[in-house]
């Protein structure tokens, strides 16, 4: 059944073989960058972004240590000083770490794991351009004003209608919201892809250790963003609408907000340390001139970082009236979770140990990293301790102890990283008379600005003050701390300065400069569009040695060493062994991720200035695109296996079962189901624990309606087993789609009234508004599963799918029971509400 | 091309361990505030709590028992080998975090 289309050019000499592949891979000039989805490209345009955010950031923390410099300083007046605040963390956390680990992750991750790209291109465009949206909405509320307030936490009931009545508020709940987006796609892609597309041979025991901590952390983004996306949504849906869920007269609590944002924000440390640890594991070994010690070890110590880091985060909230035995659980924790971190530290320091260690810049930066991040677990485990959190919370302490080891902990290895894929990036190497003057000023500047907040906390220093008195003793600290922070920003603009005499005046590098026996050395630097001239394959006996096989790869003596077709090819291998199993075609670049993200930034700003009508057609036309982006993508007839090199023939990923796709969409239902676990949390919560709930209430919601909503929701499941069979076995699905249809519209109908009878009205009470809340999930889930629908739709009547190319209607069949299942579940706590609300009732 | 592959819903293996220990965290935490919030006697509240974390260090026992007996296929060569023993070491690991961290919390005051 093989079948290429155009003859192939195998045994092309390799400059030959490079303008072919870069005539296919390569973004065109002008306006065409917009159409951009390369990774490299992506992933430094996320580079640049986010340190643009990171000095917008920098510049804000500057200026709040100009207002803390002196007492009664009236520098800032204290409106300008909230918003100045609460911008630099909400920059420095959603705008530049997140984004900053995230591009690293983009750029690098292929081209270590021996692949060409991605395997979602256009969903990374897509995540780049919301980011880059989201963050912009952000900046220009900053211009104009109205930037966000209430702390980069955003508390409630401070961030509720009450007290912030403007739209600053709405403003970060919708920003970040947006941003957010961007990091869930990436997360998903980034799963899919290391788990997929990796160099054929690439065992998982043999994948190079930076590949397991994107992992890692891609799978945490996809369960820790979920519910603050939940909290920041009650929350619009509270300023905007009037539901309660955050209100404590109407049944809400604010501390729910808490919960939600802790169960993102602890994680979220660990979200950006565990790349940053990725790159010191890559890097350490290289200057210690001996393999990782312990990789096993480290393997395991991540898993378990991952887990304990969600299982922490009351560890936040000590202070808010949890009884002492539930507090020591999350007390004991946070002492735990040490240990899995120590693993690492001691992993690295017996490398080194064990080794030759080179002192380069990189390695200065790695020293930097030890001594800051020491000291910020150290200070970590005394706030781990509930009397003395009792003591510290709210104080400077906790702002130097946060610096320590989120600033700390990612700013040094990331400037070790910097440094050492700069000349992958540049073909040119650091000028070290400036390189190491830098560090020596931003590791100074770092500690003399906020070793002295762990003094102005512990005498007594509150957080978020704009001024004080002058005669509390911290007036020498606070003035040090500002003289620490100019020291740090200098260090920072000799980093920038550094950059750029390496662009103009760098010496030229040879290739793989540190001698590391990673694959990203083994290309053309700057790499190439399209990475690997043809795709490694790596065997268990052969170490990797980047310079003889970069030539190798050259000349196309790889897998998929030629063009066809035109088309982006890269291959697709089994999860664990890593043996080749699919031929994968990627997409051309495309200006749908832009106008895509364009779309859902007019739902995004229609919001936020209230217009829900156009929103709500704004919302339409996001959706209507992204059917339409769908609607043509992947092979419109079947090929059969095809040759990819080495005597290898192999299906294209539209005609397997194991195609990216599927490992999305089940990513995607890991974060959807954790955001509706949140919800079920959010509802049992404000039943177990919020005031003002009534000891019992009369009017039911309708059984008939919540029946008929399950029944049609169970139809639509079977009948998308309908289509599958009918396609899988040559005939037509459309009777069976129409079916679908037809019983979704029911269900969202069931859904909707059931809304309107919701008792008590969720404007007045918290129970109501949980109940709109889960039956609102259900509708929507609903709404999507339509969206599948008429994509199937379209794609049957394209000839995209056929019996050989089911992976849509598989797609459209596990969609359908997630409803279902959650729909169930979400429909049976509905109409066990009254049952609960009478328990409480009977409550001593 | 030697090694058997091995099934990807292995990895599954790697996060089973934890999965438990944050199900006793969640089902502890949720017992907790349910009783306290309706006034459960402090003997039935803390059996209760005790019994939630038996159960769960029962599953990992059995857990453990089942995946050490069962040897790695050698079949399934290095890659299989390093699973397993990744998994057993996962497992292992949130056992004890298990015990350190839920068991003598159950030992304090119990609604205060």
């Amino acid at each position: 059944m093989s079948e290429p289309v155009e003859q192939l050019s195998q045994g092309a000499p390799a400059l030959r073989l490079h303008r072919e592949l870069a005539a296919i891979w390569a973004t065109g000039p002008g306006l065409q960058r917009l159409a951009a989805v390369n990774h490299s490209v992506i992933g430094m345009r996320m580079m640049i972004t986010s340190f643009t955010f990171f000095a917008i950031a920098g510049v804000l923390g500057m200026l709040t240590r100009v207002q803390l410099a002196t007492p009664n300083a009236a520098f800032m007046d204290p409106e300008t000083y909230n918003q100045v605040f609460t911008m630099h963390g909400s920059m420095m956390l959603f705008l530049f770490a997140i984004p900053m680990v995230e591009s690293f992750a983009v750029y690098l991750t292929p081209k270590i794991l021996g692949t060409r790209d991605f395997a979602f291109p256009r969903l990374t465009a897509y995540g780049y351009w919301c980011y880059l949206f989201g963050g912009t909405i952000l900046t220009v509320s900053l211009i104009a004003g109205i930037a966000p307030d209430g702390g980069w936490f955003m508390y409630t009931p401070l961030s509720s209608n009450v007290y912030t009545p403007g739209i600053n508020a709405d403003v970060w709940l919708l920003g970040v919201t947006f941003v957010e987006i961007s990091a869930l796609s990436l997360a998903a892609e980034i799963v899919v892809s290391i788990l997929k597309i990796r160099a054929p041979g690439m065992a998982l025991d043999r994948m190079p250790i930076f590949g397991w901590y994107i992992l890692v952390t891609a799978l945490m983004m996809l369960v820790a963003f979920p519910p603050l996306i939940l909290g920041s949504i009650l929350l619009e849906i509270e300023r905007a609408f009037g539901l309660p869920f955050f209100d404590p007269t109407r049944g809400g609590d604010p501390l729910l907000w808490q919960h939600l944002f802790w169960l993102f924000g602890h994680p979220d440390v660990y979200i950006i340390f565990l790349p940053m640890a990725g790159a010191l594991s890559t890097i350490i070994p290289v200057f210690a001139g001996r393999p990782l010690v312990g990789y096993r070890a480290i393997v395991v110590a991540i898993v378990a970082l991952a887990f304990l880091s969600f299982g922490i985060w009351v560890h936040h909230m000590f202070t808010v009236g949890i009884p002492h035995l539930a507090l020591a659980f999350f007390s004991a924790g946070s002492a735990i979770v040490a240990v899995p971190t120590a693993v690492q530290i001691f992993a690295w320091l017996a490398t080194l140990a064990h080794g030759m260690p080179r002192w380069s810049v990189p390695m200065l930066y790695v020293f930097g990293f030890f001594f800051i991040f020491v000291m910020g677990g150290l200070t970590g485990v005394m706030l781990a301790v509930v009397p003395f959190d009792w003591q510290a919370h709210d104080t400077y302490f906790v702002v130097a102890h946060m610096h320590y080891v989120v600033a700390g902990a990612l700013a040094f290895p990331m400037l070790a990283a910097f440094y050492y894929w700069l000349p992958l990036l540049t073909g040119r190497t650091a000028v070290h008379r400036l390189s190491v003057p830098a560090f020596w000023l931003v590791f100074f500047g770092f500690n003399l600005t906020f070793f002295m907040m762990h003094l102005t906390g512990l005498l007594g220093m509150p957080r978020r003050i704009y001024t004080y008195q002058g005669n509390e003793g911290w007036n020498w600290l606070n003035l040090l701390s500002s003289v620490g922070g100019f020291v740090m920003t200098i260090g920072f603009a000799l980093v920038v300065i550094d950059l750029f005499v390496q662009l103009r005046y760098g010496r030229r590098v040879r290739r793989n400069p540190w001698g590391s026996a990673t694959l990203e050395w083994a290309m053309s630097i700057p790499p190439a569009p399209y990475a690997f001239a043809s795709i490694p394959h790596l065997t268990r006996t052969d170490a990797i040695a980047p310079g003889d096989l970069a030539l190798s790869l050259a000349r196309g003596e790889g897998y998929l060493g030629f063009t066809r077709n035109g088309w982006q090819e890269t291959l697709g291998v089994h999860m664990t062994t890593g043996e080749p199993e699919q031929l994968i075609v990627l997409p051309q670049p495309t200006y749908l991720p832009l106008f895509n993200a364009f779309a859902t930034a007019a739902v995004v700003l229609t919001l936020l200035f209230k217009l829900y009508l156009l929103a709500l057609v704004a919302a339409l036309v996001t959706a209507g695109m992204f059917v339409f982006s769908a609607h043509r993508a992947g092979l419109a007839r079947d090929y059969g296996p095809m040759p990819v090199g080495q005597g290898v023939n192999l299906p294209p990923h539209t005609e397997v079962a194991e195609a990216p796709a599927w490992l999305a969409l089940i990513c995607t239902l890991v974060a959807d189901g954790t955001l509706f676990t949140s919800l079920l949390f959010g509802a049992f919560y404000l039943w177990i624990a919020a005031p003002n709930w009534p000891a019992a209430i009369t009017p039911e919601p309708s059984r008939m309606l919540a029946l008929l909503a399950v029944a049609t929701l169970a139809v639509a499941a079977a009948a998308a087993r309908g289509s599958l069979r009918a396609v899988a076995n040559g005939g037509r699905a459309r009777g069976w789609i129409g079916l679908a249809v037809l019983a979704l519209l029911a269900a969202i109908a069931a859904a909707v009234g059931l809304i309107a009878g919701v008792a008590p009205h969720p404007r007045e009470h918290a129970l109501g508004a949980t109940a709109a809340a889960l039956l609102g999930y259900v509708a929507l889930h609903a709404g999507i599963g339509l969206l599948f629908l008429v994509s199937n739709f379209l794609r049957i009547g394209a000839g995209f799918i056929a019996s050989r190319r089911i992976l849509d209607l598989r797609l459209t069949r596990l969609w359908l029971d997630y409803t279902l299942v959650t729909g169930v579940i979400a429909m049976g706590l509905v109409l066990a509400l009254p049952a609960l609300v009478t328990m409480l009732g009977a409550r001593p | 091309m030697s090694e058997r592959p091995i099934p990807p819903r292995r990895l599954w293996w790697l996060a089973a361990g934890f999965a438990v220990w944050c199900s006793a965290l969640v089902a502890l935490y949720a017992v907790h505030a349910i009783g306290c919030a309706f006034a459960w006697s402090a003997g039935s509240l803390r059996l209760g709590l005790a019994a939630v974390l038996f159960a769960h260090l029962i599953v990992m026992g059995w857990m453990w028992r089942d995946i050490t007996r069962a040897s790695t296929d050698p079949d399934f060569g290095p890659t299989g080998k390093f699973l397993h023993g990744a998994a057993i070491w996962t497992l292992v690991a949130a056992l004890v975090a298990s015990v350190l961290t839920l068991g003598p919390p159950l030992l304090l005051t119990i609604c205060m």
